[in-house]
């Protein structure tokens, strides 16, 4: 009787989700009423545009800075590090010190617990005698701070509040999952903290539009879109990251990222922690392996030796690749593997630089040496032109571009225009696929077509859009030229728009060639998500899942390859994948598998066994602090 | 009985039914999701990125249809009925919402003559109840999920028979002698030690024999030559190995590389199963033990053996049904911690990728497969009940 009481009640409750839920479909507006209190727009005075009072207050965000000992926090992360090192993770800006881009010393306050203390009394905070915490007209100083519930941020979160403790700033700590802190709508996405802590990568490009720019800051009614979640507004420092991120050359670019992070430094909004610390290590029988912060270790792979002569190098992963298309996958791990088959980004981005790929490319298309020029070109109203704002656009009245002279002019809808076009030649060297066809144009040609198809899965299409016409060239040779829209300035111009080439003549299982199948079912085709074919020295073998990729030497690649086989073997565990490469079972872990978990190695790396090399990260540590009011 | 297992079979497609609905409502409202992390990717991401975006996952559709799409492959687009289509502009969930500047709510709803157009069949399951688990969308996406599925199948059997049958083998008869040597120094002993086994993690097992059998004598093999080092993990090597200086070559694949391999994670499942199937069967018998007919057998001058064997074991191992039927999802499910700590390429490791990587398909096809599993076993159970003990009759 009771389980069938049980049951009818479980159905009805079914019942109602079912539904309520089929009644209202997420987004539907059928229960509010329109124009009423719960569907009004959040204008003046609604979301994210009251000031916080605390926050707002830059003496508040200075002193914050100053009372976080930076030092502290990377040796509580990394206590075995070498002093060094740890003084090669410090920042003072949101690039590493190593970063072309990078021309400081910066004023970003440093540690100092008396100048933050008395930054708090300047600004009214006191603390009581007897107390712990400061207060100013009766409010006490306590802040909330949101971060991931990983063990590595929590170890130097508490740290850091017992940092701030000692300035007489009470922190509300939250561990969340990763899962709502990084969320689509929720935490970071919905602006949802006051401190909130987590990492950036950084890039060879430098970039940070998205990150800083005025017109970036996320909000309700603009969809949430940008990764501003400070809400920084500082006209100074939002027209120097547009400005170095529509500029060409690069001693331009690095005058304006100087000028942002001066104003980065002062304005204290976000406060850049510590660069974290990576590590590779490998058997001292491998020779080969170039460690960098910002390229794969596997991009030189075909200099890889084992001293032994052994004809297979075993490497250790902690992730396996979603799929061995890139277009669709962000994987580091996909990168990691597609490196040395050619079929990712075919150029080297190391030391915070870009070069051509050995073997891909002769020479990046650059502007010096003229194999890209930046025209100027009159437009008129009507033109599609890239805005300000760097998205394309139909040249009217108050559009706002960049002029030939990079000024910000807002259009009159009938003068005459002249702005900046590029015009790119890209040139590849002949290569062969792996099946022994060359690779031709029209591999290229269904590169664009596929890579701008936006049924083909990929994310964003933002070079896609930015293009305005494609002349391919007719001789036979790997060429083409991209003109682009007026006003795009893309610092990166000189990389090709598209990763790499498609074998357009590969005939599929089902008998189609690949040129005939739509861009909606590349993502299932085993011809492009497993086992494609590759142009570069090696190519992929077998994918035996949840175990091993397997890589061998592209017979048709024209350069050395030192070792014909490579295995990639997956080991989700840091623990596993360590006692693999002191058994000799694997010969390296790349740093995503080690992170700097290195300290079970050190025996081995004592013994002359293992070769260990820890450096600086590009992904940095940092806290944004949140300027208003939800 | 036929009465009996028509109402239990139809108990069961509802148990299925309620466990599916409530699995796929709470990875609904669960935080998170496939689009978790797109916000950290430093590029500029629009509006209609986003849409474009959920709706490759789906989440563009209201999860009641979202949950009918992935039951039954229902709706794939309006309702046609002799050549006539019915209900096409039906609104089944939302494209695109409007910013509040907008008017909030939806401004590009999705109506059943959109969804063959937004989801066509080459990326659509036909429905699970079906055989068609659907696509894979962040694990390996695209990828059929029964492939997948298929493909971890044999490495978590061929960790989890062995484990089970050893666990048996021992684990029942240690149970035994306990209870029969009660408060022995046996007993003391055993108890101990499977107190531990029961207690502790099975990570940390696995840990403790990497260290102890791999690592360590890895590490010393310079000074010891005759130390024998022993895989850490995998289900198979990839290149020749030796397990000690000058030993033979092991060569992957072969029964050796395989036996070794199995070694260390068998040998951990194996002592977690040993230490909860012998303290049960060690208290079931402890129970039996205490039973009047018991004492009457030993009154009539049984012999002991005869009294254990025949009158109190075949009564203890009755409950024992229960544990021994229920390891049956296990063979299907795998064991996450042993996989992952040795790096075990089963249905286990699987299920916590996907799980972490938000991979719906993966982990509710696991889910429903591991639900029927359960209540088939559960079935089988009590029949297997009544089959051994006569006391019990379903009408």
């Amino acid at each position: 009787m009771q389980t069938k009481k049980f049951l009818v009640l479980s159905l009805f409750v079914l019942m109602a989700m079912v539904l309520g839920a089929c009644a209202a479909p997420a987004g539907v507006p059928a229960a509010a009423p329109a124009g009423g209190e719960a569907a009004a727009p959040a204008a003046d005075g609604g979301e994210f545009t009251v000031l916080n009072p605390v926050l707002g207050d830059v003496a508040v965000r200075t002193a914050l800075a100053q009372c976080i000992d930076r030092d502290a926090l990377i040796a509580s992360v990394y206590p075995t590090l070498d002093a060094e090192t740890k003084v090669a993770l410090q920042m003072d800006s949101n690039l590493p010190k190593t970063h072309w881009a990078w021309s400081g010393p910066y004023d970003f306050p440093q540690y100092d617990v008396e100048a933050g203390s008395a930054t708090l009394d300047a600004a009214g905070w006191t603390l009581p005698e007897g107390e712990s915490v400061r207060v100013k007209d009766g409010e006490s100083l306590v802040l909330k701070f949101v971060t991931t519930n990983a063990a590595f941020r929590q170890t130097w979160s508490a740290v850091m509040i017992q940092n701030l403790a000692e300035c007489g700033i009470q922190i509300i700590p939250t561990y969340a999952p990763a899962s709502w802190w990084f969320g689509d709508t929720t935490g970071l996405a919905r602006r949802d903290f006051e401190l909130g802590a987590f990492a950036w990568v950084g890039e060879a490009d430098p970039g940070g539009r998205t990150l800083y720019a005025c017109n970036q800051i996320p909000l309700p009614n603009n969809g949430w879109e940008g990764q501003n979640s400070m809400g920084w507004c500082n006209e100074v420092a939002s027209n120097a990251i547009i400005k170095a991120n529509n500029t060409l050359t690069k001693e331009d670019r690095a005058v304006q990222y100087d000028i942002f992070q001066k104003e980065f430094a002062k304005d204290v909004v976000s406060i850049p922690l510590f660069q974290r610390a990576e590590a590779e290590a490998f058997t001292t029988d491998l020779t080969g392996p170039q460690i960098d912060p910002t390229e794969y270790s596997s991009w030189n792979l075909a200099e890889w030796k084992l001293a032994d002569g052994g004809d297979t190098i075993v490497i250790g992963m902690s992730q396996e690749p979603d799929s061995m298309w890139q277009l669709v996958s962000s994987m580091a791990a996909t990168a990691y593997v597609q490196k040395p088959t050619g079929l990712n980004r075919p150029y080297v981005q190391a030391n915070y630089d870009f070069a051509p790929f050995p073997g891909y490319q002769d020479a990046l298309s650059t502007i010096e040496n003229g194999l890209a020029t930046n025209n100027d070109v009159e437009v008129k109203a009507g033109d599609t032109v890239y805005s300000k704002d760097g998205e394309p656009v139909t040249l009217e009245k108050d559009a706002v571009v960049f002029d030939k002279d990079g000024n910000e002019v807002t259009y009159d809808g009938t003068s005459p225009l002249t702005m900046k076009q590029l015009v790119v030649d890209y040139k590849f060297l002949p290569v062969t696929w792996s099946d022994g066809t060359p690779v031709s144009i029209a591999d290229f040609q269904l590169a664009q077509k596929i890579d701008c198809d936006k049924e083909s899965g990929a994310t964003s299409f933002i070079t896609c859009e930015s293009i305005q016409d494609i002349q391919w060239a007719d001789d036979g040779s790997l060429a083409f030229t991209v003109t682009y829209l007026p006003g795009v300035q893309t610092p990166t111009y000189f990389l090709s728009p598209f990763d790499h080439p498609y074998p357009s003549h590969q005939v599929t299982t089902d008998g189609r060639t690949l040129a005939d199948v739509p861009a909606a079912e590349w993502l299932t085709l085993k011809e492009i998500a497993e086992l494609p074919l590759s142009f570069g020295p090696y190519m992929v073998k077998e994918w035996n899942k949840g175990q091993n990729l397997v890589l061998e030497k592209n017979p048709y690649w024209a350069g050395e390859v030192a070792t014909p086989n490579v295995i990639f073997v997956f080991i989700p565990d840091t623990n596993q994948a360590q006692a693999q490469l002191i058994n000799g079972d694997v010969d390296l872990l790349e740093k995503s598998t080690l992170g700097a978990q290195f300290e079970p190695l050190l025996p081995a790396v004592e013994s002359g066994q293992l070769n260990l090399e820890i450096s600086p990260s590009p992904t940095w540590e940092h806290m944004d602090i949140n300027l208003y009011l939800p | 009985m036929t009465a009996y297992l028509i109402r239990r079979l139809f108990q069961m497609v509802i148990v299925v039914f309620v466990v599916s609905i409530f699995m796929f409502f709470l990875f609904n409202i669960a935080p998170g999701g496939p689009l978790t992390g797109l916000q950290q990717q430093q590029r500029r991401i629009t509006a209609e990125d986003r849409a474009r975006i959920r709706a490759q996952y789906e989440l563009d559709l209201a999860w009641p249809w979202r949950y009918t799409r992935w039951l039954v492959g229902w709706p794939d687009g309006p309702v046609t009925i002799a050549g006539n289509q019915y209900l096409a502009d039906m609104v089944v969930g939302c494209y695109m919402e409007a910013t509040p500047e907008e008017g909030g709510g939806c401004i590009d709803t999705v109506t059943l003559a959109e969804v063959p157009q937004l989801h066509p069949a080459v990326k659509s399951s036909r429905g699970i109840v079906f055989g068609d688990f659907g696509k894979s969308t962040v694990v390996q996406p695209g990828q059929p999920v029964f492939g997948l599925l298929m493909s971890r199948l044999p490495a978590t059997l061929q960790l989890q028979i062995p484990s089970l049958l050893l666990a048996l083998l021992v684990g029942v008869p240690l149970g035994i002698y306990s209870a029969v040597r009660q408060y022995s120094k046996f007993d003391y002993t055993f108890t101990t030690a499977a107190f531990i086994g029961s207690s502790m993690p099975t990570f940390f097992f696995g840990l403790l024999f990497i260290l102890a059998f791999s690592v360590i004598p890895s590490l010393n093999q310079d000074q010891f030559p005759w130390l024998i080092a022993l895989p850490p993990g995998l289900q198979k090597a990839v290149r020749p190995y030796e397990l000690a200086p000058g030993w033979p070559t092991i060569n992957p694949g072969t029964p050796v590389d395989l036996f070794l391999h199995m070694l260390m994670p068998v040998t951990v499942l194996t002592i977690i199963n040993v230490a909860f199937w012998s303290r049960f069967l060690r208290s079931s018998m402890l129970e039996v033990l205490r039973q009047d007919y018991v004492r009457t057998a030993r009154a009539k001058g049984l012999r002991e053996a005869l009294v254990i064997n025949k009158h109190a074991l075949r009564n203890a191992l009755i409950p024992f049904i229960t544990v021994l039927v229920l390891t049956i999802p296990g063979l299907f499910a795998g064991a996450i911690l042993t996989e992952t700590v040795f790096a075990w390429p089963g249905m286990g490791r699987l299920y916590n990728e996907a799980l972490q990587r938000s991979d719906y398909n993966i982990a509710l096809a696991f889910i429903y497969v591991t639900t029927i599993l359960t209540v088939l076993a559960t079935l089988l159970g009590d029949i297997l009940y009544a089959v051994v003990d006569p006391r019990i009759r379903y009408s």
